[in-house]
């Protein structure tokens, strides 16, 4: 009942657990190997698929954990931020952010 | 006798010979241990089905508020629920001390001991030596092999080892580390059921009985998940669930899954055969598969050797140059990004952070435009600076934990990532051409693939999605008009 934990932090220590958790995210991003433009881009020519695998496993994971904490009361949902929906600016915003992605190797 | 040429690793084998070998079937369990396992297992049933629902404080529960009501309901009262939960307990203790009593004497008539010299030994080994004595029984006490399997078996799961794993006895490596949990905590939840069911002791000794009673159970849960997945799912598995039934494993399975009980078996066997054949010193020709074993090459000294240490260990996981498979990565980053909703109450994100830099510059430039900029004014709050945020310190972050990452792997170096077929200075055209479209599109939908389709697909936002397939969408389709330049 009492996640998430945010409230309770002082500003050195929210800011301090950001750049750990930073830390992580760029540690796994990069074991993944999405530091090279190539291995990110050879998923739209069918060569590697390690950006759908790695994207969707994380997605999984994290979406099962936070079900599971939310069911048994741990995680209070209605404290965590859900991005809010917008139709056509995230449909366009998708697609612009796809066509950069292909050319600059995003 | 004894000296049987018998093969130190398992051999390839022919078509004929493994084909003869999955016809034998070699008893594996006693009738007895099967019988008990079965207890066993419906006792677990029972306990942790009932267990679950009765933790239901206000400040602490492991099952959803339904499934709570649903058993009481079933038993008609909390108090019934209770009441069958300690029978069931008490029911388990007594057969479980029984078969202690009966096990014991067992124990003692076989005499393990035998040949290990505890103070000959270093550390390491003294340790294998001691938990053998500790626990009198060498099917579950772990050997040098066993950590050699741990380790291996570890570093074939992330896709950093192709090598064979080392022979194993009765029971693997992974099957006597669940023996020590199940031996260890078993006791434990004994004996604090005990106190908790008859208060037993003082009310703070029940309190603490409360606190060990869940943890010895959830560790013993943990492992237990792998064990019903591996009896009840994994297919190569298939015979040792059927064997907890009919007590038989073929011999082709034996020989592939615990090669060194089968070479046990096969030993025995030969002495068996050597005592009808009227104890004539010299037996007959070895049967084909020992010969064909001695003359595989043995495992070289210089291989087994290298495979030792953590330090080595370590390095296969953390310096290898090649990149982690992607479901390994994959979890890791999922790992990460719950933690990030327990603690953050939000997910991981990249462009947001960008914006606030950005928005820092400018404030700081041109404070005035910046606080009249519709957009821009959301991040310049009066009396505090648009840095002091989540995702901009999260950065900060990203860029050490990459750095570390590529470090480790020797993947650090300058270089112009770009396709066979065009210049440096197209390529510097096209990351700007490029940046530029996703740097809008982020903007317009209020995130990029990490703050909005990664966090935002967890909590199954359905901005999210659209998001998500219309970014997949676009670089699939626009794949084709740029494969000159990155092909």
């Amino acid at each position: 009942m009492n996640a998430p934990y945010f409230p309770t932090f002082s500003l050195t220590t929210y800011l301090a657990v950001a750049v750990l958790l930073g830390f992580f995210f760029g540690f796994f991003l990069e074991r993944a190997g999405f530091s090279s433009a190539h291995k990110l881009v050879a998923e739209f020519y069918f060569k590697d698929f390690a950006v759908l695998k790695v994207m969707f496993s994380a997605i999984v994971v994290a979406m099962l954990g936070i079900a599971y904490f939310s069911l048994v009361g741990w995680l209070d949902m209605s404290q965590v931020f859900v991005p809010p929906t917008y139709i056509w600016p995230q449909l366009v915003g998708g697609l612009l952010l796809g066509a950069g992605f292909i050319i600059g190797g995003y | 006798m004894g000296t049987q040429p018998l093969p130190i690793m398992p051999v390839p084998l022919s078509v004929e010979q493994a084909e003869a070998m999955s016809q034998r079937r070699i008893k594996k369990h006693h009738v007895a241990i099967m019988l008990l396992h079965w207890f066993n297992a419906m006792v677990w049933l029972f306990e942790l089905s009932t267990g679950a629902a009765l933790i239901a404080s206000p400040y602490f529960r492991v099952a959803p508020y339904w499934y709570i009501d649903m058993v009481t309901a079933f038993f008609g009262s909390r108090a019934n629920m209770l009441q069958f939960h300690i029978v069931v307990g008490i029911t388990w203790v007594v057969v479980f001390a029984v078969y202690v009593v009966f096990g014991f004497r067992t124990y003692v008539r076989t005499n393990v001991l035998h040949g290990i010299r505890i103070h000959e030994q270093p550390v390491w080994r003294k340790f294998l030596a001691l938990q053998c004595v500790l626990f009198q029984n060498e099917e579950v006490c772990l050997d040098a092999d066993d950590f050699g399997w741990l380790k291996t078996r570890f570093l074939r799961v992330i896709g950093r080892s192709h090598e064979p794993l080392p022979p194993q006895g009765l029971y693997n490596a992974g099957q006597k580390l669940f023996a020590w949990l199940v031996y260890v905590a078993i006791p434990v939840i004994m004996a604090t059921g005990l106190v908790m069911a008859f208060h037993l002791i003082s009310a703070t000794a029940v309190a603490w009985a409360v606190v060990l009673h869940f943890t010895a159970v959830g560790l013993v849960l943990s492992g237990l998940m792998i064990h019903v997945y591996m009896g009840a799912v994994f297919p190569e598995e298939k015979q040792a669930f059927f064997s907890m039934i009919t007590g038989m494993v073929s011999e082709l399975y034996a020989y592939r899954h615990h090669f060194k009980w089968w070479k046990e078996v096969k030993m025995q066997e030969e002495a068996w055969k050597r005592e009808l054949q009227g104890g004539s010193g010299s037996s007959g020709a070895a049967p084909p598969i020992l010969e064909a074993a001695t003359c595989a090459p043995p495992l070289s000294q210089e291989q087994s050797e290298e495979n030792r240490g953590l330090p080595w260990t370590f390095k296969r996981i953390f310096r290898a140059p090649e990149y982690w498979p992607p479901y390994v990565a994959g979890a890791g980053l999922g790992l990460t990004l719950l933690a990030t909703f327990v603690l953050m109450g939000q997910g991981l994100g990249a462009s947001g952070g960008f914006t606030r830099y950005l928005v820092a510059v400018m404030a700081w430039v041109a404070p005035n435009y910046a606080a009249h900029n519709a957009y821009w004014s959301n991040y310049v709050q009066p009396g505090q600076s648009p840095l002091i945020a989540f995702l901009v310190f999260e950065l900060i972050g990203v860029v050490i934990g990459g750095f570390v990452s590529g470090w480790l792997a020797g993947r650090v170096r300058i270089t112009v990532d770009k396709g066979p077929r065009i210049s440096r200075r197209t390529r510097y055209a096209l990351a700007v051409g490029g940046g530029v479209l996703t740097g809008y599109g982020a903007r317009l939908a209020r995130g990029c693939t990490s703050g909005l389709a990664l966090s935002g697909g967890a909590v199954l936002s359905v901005g999210a999605w659209i998001f998500m397939l219309s970014v997949f969408a676009a670089a699939f389709g626009g794949a084709w008009f740029m494969r000159r330049y990155w092909l």
